[in-house]
């Protein structure tokens, strides 16, 4: 198992390299489709190792602490070099602070290895390692017929794909080694390395606006650095030790580990995008879509939430714990709400994710064995499905020179089987028997004891409703959506594609069987599996949700449906009703003076209410006040 | 004990015929209160039958996938309601037929179509926090979330749980598509939409639609009666008692605006749903 370790964090790097060093394309995708399908081959040989936790001494021969160290001195230099090329003081300041910090914590707090084993994984590290090499690779794979069209398109010579690369396997190697890392010096270094990752990656295409929002991520990012090297301090003056394994098991209430905490779980809201810190995932969408496919899916993002529910024993019964709890309930809603007033594509998907984020916040804060459950399963099936619509979105982009809802009215007509998939990943977001609603299921349920969580949650999972159903509805909104001639699109795309859809959708029919093998006793200090599994069916003492037989009449019902639909596709079809003056182009009817007319409809984004520039202020004003209520509660 | 298979299926033919004969006598009684004589009870079946002897036409072919996925969601929802399953997952699924109904209607590019389904969209948005809310009360009053422990519990849920229930019966005033929260659509054709999200469905598609709006009905009837639950008297005349009340809203009030509905039933709605939910976690 050191061995499958060493290759999920330092096979990436060694890819990332011969990337960059690869000029010509067949070769440059032979190696990242080669690294890709190791990656995942050896995420899923590690399954039988689990649990296992160990300390290599060295690495290439030299002290792997010597690497750490070095790591530690270089990201912060680099920002700094950043943040002079681009002029921003903030991210010079926030560098210059974070350097000191690390030559506080490395010359006078730590001596020596402080943690019993640097890496450990148990089963929310396997599954963490499962979705980012699993879904991570499959991104990577897409971004090859993806940024050869993007190039094309932004006539970029020369190629520019080399770096790109690089970047995207060296952030799958930091995500690897950020979870599979016991020694929270260890965490941190890869936490920098996802900043610096991300920046890069948004920067990508250079543009004046790229390197605006990719300097915003960078100093909010370093924001959250600086939260979690203060948080390093205290820990270490405290304990004398980072192992977190260790740490997890303290009570919380102990002089400054409380306040490291909630600097810990500051860290993690500014990784996962939650309010007031969403506006540089919101930049994000500024690079090449398989780069938001990334940050949003199985990187990035979920380091935030990955911590937290690592902590959440720590949290148990504390004043952190419910402000956690509330602060994800309040990114649940107040996403959700924004979500509304969207008709751009991936800003919707973008606010849907941060949406999502916060629920498995809201779980992690509230923090019973069922929440816990709700949250993990957030996590596993928000990776692919939330991959799947980016990567959806990208390529329809491609085709239709826009991201715009509106302009994707009636899209069936034009890419059926895209816009099938897209209609098929925004149902598995929003519909039973999928699994994000069974999470969403069990998440309502955990919240249901406090009448404050659950008001946020219940408003905001129908705010959700609100803006998935009418994308999947304005996509296949065409008056003569007949004959299905799928389009062409790299063979590699569909691949990508139908394995995303197949396996989410997989993965929800199989839950019956991942519950059991997932979650066990002790899977977190002091977690039992709280449903019983029978027949297919999880039960626990206050409810009842029959995942397989539900997946059965629901496939029974698809088939049945689709039955109907083959019989429709050769009956008669009436054009749409307007008023009896129609005319024989569907659509178009007779207006004043016999002239012919188009009829248009759009839908309800109701901006009056739900634009940004409405509710951002305040929301972010209100996630402000409940982060001082959260670190305030904390001293 | 009867299997829980038979029970399913069972209900999935009762209730649709239920569902019927309570549009029947709606008519009848509307009709009476408008001094008219009205239609005989079985005019819904006639009209049923009707649409269903039709052509079977359509705009999009989509719309026969969905119409027959929102009559599987409905009639799956009346089936687990009858085994007595879970509260939160019955909600979901309802739900899963709302949004197909409004998909449906999307797919076509009539704007009667269209702005019927926004509106639609927009009711699914006023009356979905309320049910959910309704739930958590009831879960927080008997400690489940499955309808068996409110079979199994000794008082009626209307003493603790008044409010939840006043906001149960706006949810059924959206349901029935009754005034004035009929925007959407509504059974007569005196809407400014012509027949809003229904336009574009006609012959035997619309005769689904009218079938699953029965199992419809029949499931938010069904959880009303929950709150007087100790006694099949009781759950009958709470039914029969709130389903009067229904008519007579929908006879006495004009149709809202969509702003003044959402407005009023988050606003309160959701204050009388919160008032009594802390009663219940203060005790």
């Amino acid at each position: 198992m050191e061995a499958l370790t060493a290759i999920l964090i330092l096979l990436p790097f060694g890819t990332a390299v011969l990337c960059y060093l690869a000029r010509i394309r067949v070769i440059r995708n032979i190696i990242i489709l080669i690294s890709g399908g190791l990656l995942i081959a050896s995420a899923f040989l590690l399954i039988p190792y689990t649990p296992f936790s160990f300390s290599p001494k060295f690495l290439f021969g030299l002290d792997i602490h010597i690497f750490l160290q070095g790591g530690d001195f270089l990201l912060p230099l680099l920002f700094l070099y950043f943040g002079f090329k681009h002029n921003s003081l903030l991210v010079k300041i926030f560098a210059i602070l974070q350097l000191l910090f690390i030559l506080f914590i490395d010359f006078f707090l730590l001596k020596g290895g402080s943690a019993h084993s640097v890496f450990y994984c148990d089963n929310l590290s396997l599954l963490m390692v499962l979705i980012v090499s699993v879904v991570g690779s499959l991104i990577a794979f897409q971004a090859i017929p993806y940024m050869k069209n993007h190039e094309e398109h932004l006539h970029q010579s020369p190629s520019k794909q080399p770096g790109f690369f690089l970047v995207i396997f060296l952030f799958l190697g930091a995500m690897n080694g950020l979870v599979l890392a016991n020694d929270l010096m260890f965490v941190y270094f890869f936490f920098e390395v996802t900043t610096l990752c991300s920046f890069l990656l948004i920067r990508h295409d250079q543009t004046e606006r790229a390197i605006k929002n990719a300097v915003r991520a960078l100093w909010m990012n370093s924001l959250g650095g600086i939260a979690f090297a203060l948080a390093l301090i205290l820990i270490l003056i405290q304990f004398q030790s980072t192992d977190m394994q260790r740490l997890v098991q303290l009570p919380p209430a102990v002089g400054f580990y409380l306040l490291a905490l909630a600097l810990i779980c500051v860290a993690a809201f500014v990784k996962s995008a939650q309010f007031p810190f969403q506006s540089w995932l919101l930049g994000a969408m500024v690079a090449p879509t398989p780069v938001s496919a990334l940050l949003h899916s199985s990187t990035m993002v979920k380091i935030g939430v990955y911590l937290v529910l690592r902590f959440t024993p720590a949290l148990e019964n504390t004043f952190l714990g419910l402000c956690v709890a509330l602060i994800g309930s309040f990114s649940f809603l107040s996403a959700a709400a924004l979500a509304v007033g969207q008709s751009n594509g991936k800003k919707v998907l973008a606010y849907s994710t941060i949406s999502n984020l916060g629920l498995i916040f809201a779980c992690a804060g509230i923090n019973t064995p069922e929440a816990f459950t709700a949250g993990v399963f957030l996590i596993l099936f928000h990776a692919p499905i939330k991959a799947l619509l980016f990567l959806s979105v990208g390529t329809i982009e491609q085709h239709i020179a826009s991201r715009d809802i509106e302009d994707m009215r009636g899209l069936y007509a034009k890419m059926p089987l895209t816009a099938l998939i897209t209609v098929f990943g925004v149902v598995m977001m929003l519909m039973p028997p999928f699994g994000l609603l069974l999470s969403k299921w069990m998440a309502i349920q955990a919240a249901a004891k406090n009448p404050l969580y659950i008001i946020l949650l219940a408003t905001g999972s129908a705010l959700t409703v609100m803006y998935w159903a009418r994308w999947a509805g304005t996509l296949m909104s065409d008056p003569f959506a007949g004959k299905f001639h799928p389009e062409r699109q790299p063979l590699l795309t569909w691949l990508d594609l139908g394995s995303l859809a197949l396996g989410a959708g997989g993965l929800s029919v199989a839950v019956p069987w991942i519950y059991p093998w997932l979650f066990r006793v002790d899977m977190i200090q002091g977690y039992t599996p709280p449903y019983q599994v029978t027949n297919g069916i999880l039960e626990n003492g206050y409810g009842i949700f029959p995942v397989l037989p539900l997946s059965l009449i629901a496939f029974i019902g698809l088939l049945i449906s689709f039955g109907f639909l083959f019989r429709a596709t050769k009956s008669r079809i009436a054009p749409s009703y307007l008023s009896g003056l129609e005319t024989e182009n569907p659509g178009v009817f007779r207006g004043p003076m016999n002239q012919p007319v188009a009829a248009e409809a759009r839908n309800y984004y109701l901006g009056h209410i739900f634009s940004e520039s409405k509710l951002t202020v305040w929301i972010n004003l209100g996630a402000g006040v409940l982060l001082i209520l959260l670190l305030g509660g904390a001293l | 004990m009867i299997p829980e298979a038979v029970l399913f299926i069972g209900s999935l033919i009762v209730a649709p015929l239920a569902g019927g004969f309570l549009s029947g006598m709606d008519r009848i009684i509307t009709a009476r209160l408008q001094a008219r004589i009205g239609p005989p009870l079985l005019q819904p079946f006639y009209d049923l039958f009707k649409l269903l002897r039709k052509e079977w036409l359509l705009v999009n072919v989509w719309q026969a996938f969905c119409v027959n996925c929102y009559i599987a969601a409905a009639s799956i929802s009346v089936g687990l309601l009858v085994l007595k399953s879970d509260l939160l997952l019955i909600l979901f699924i309802q739900a899963v037929g709302a949004i197909f109904l409004v998909v449906g209607a999307l797919t076509s590019t009539s704007p009667y179509s269209q702005v019927g389904a926004q509106r639609e969209l927009l009711q699914i948005l006023s009356y979905e926090p309320l049910v959910i809310l309704m739930v958590v009360g009831i879960y927080l009053e008997t400690g489940s979330f499955k309808i068996q422990a409110v079979m199994d519990w000794d008082q009626p849920l209307l003493l603790r749980l008044p409010f939840l229930f006043l906001v149960l019966g706006y949810t059924l005033l959206v349901k029935l598509r009754k005034s004035p929260v009929d925007l959407s659509t509504s059974h007569h054709a005196h809407q400014e939409l012509v027949k809003g999200l229904m336009t574009d469905y006609s012959g035997p598609y619309l005769a689904l639609i009218e079938i699953a709006h029965w199992y419809e009905i029949i499931l938010f009837l069904g959880l009303s009666t929950l709150f007087w639950a100790t006694s099949w008297v009781g759950m009958f005349i709470l039914g029969a008692v709130l389903f009067l009340i229904e008519i007579l809203v929908d006879n006495t009030t004009a149709r809202l605006n969509w702003r003044w509905m959402l407005s009023y039933s988050w606003g309160i709605g959701i204050t009388l749903s919160l008032v009594n939910l802390i009663w219940l976690y203060m005790r």
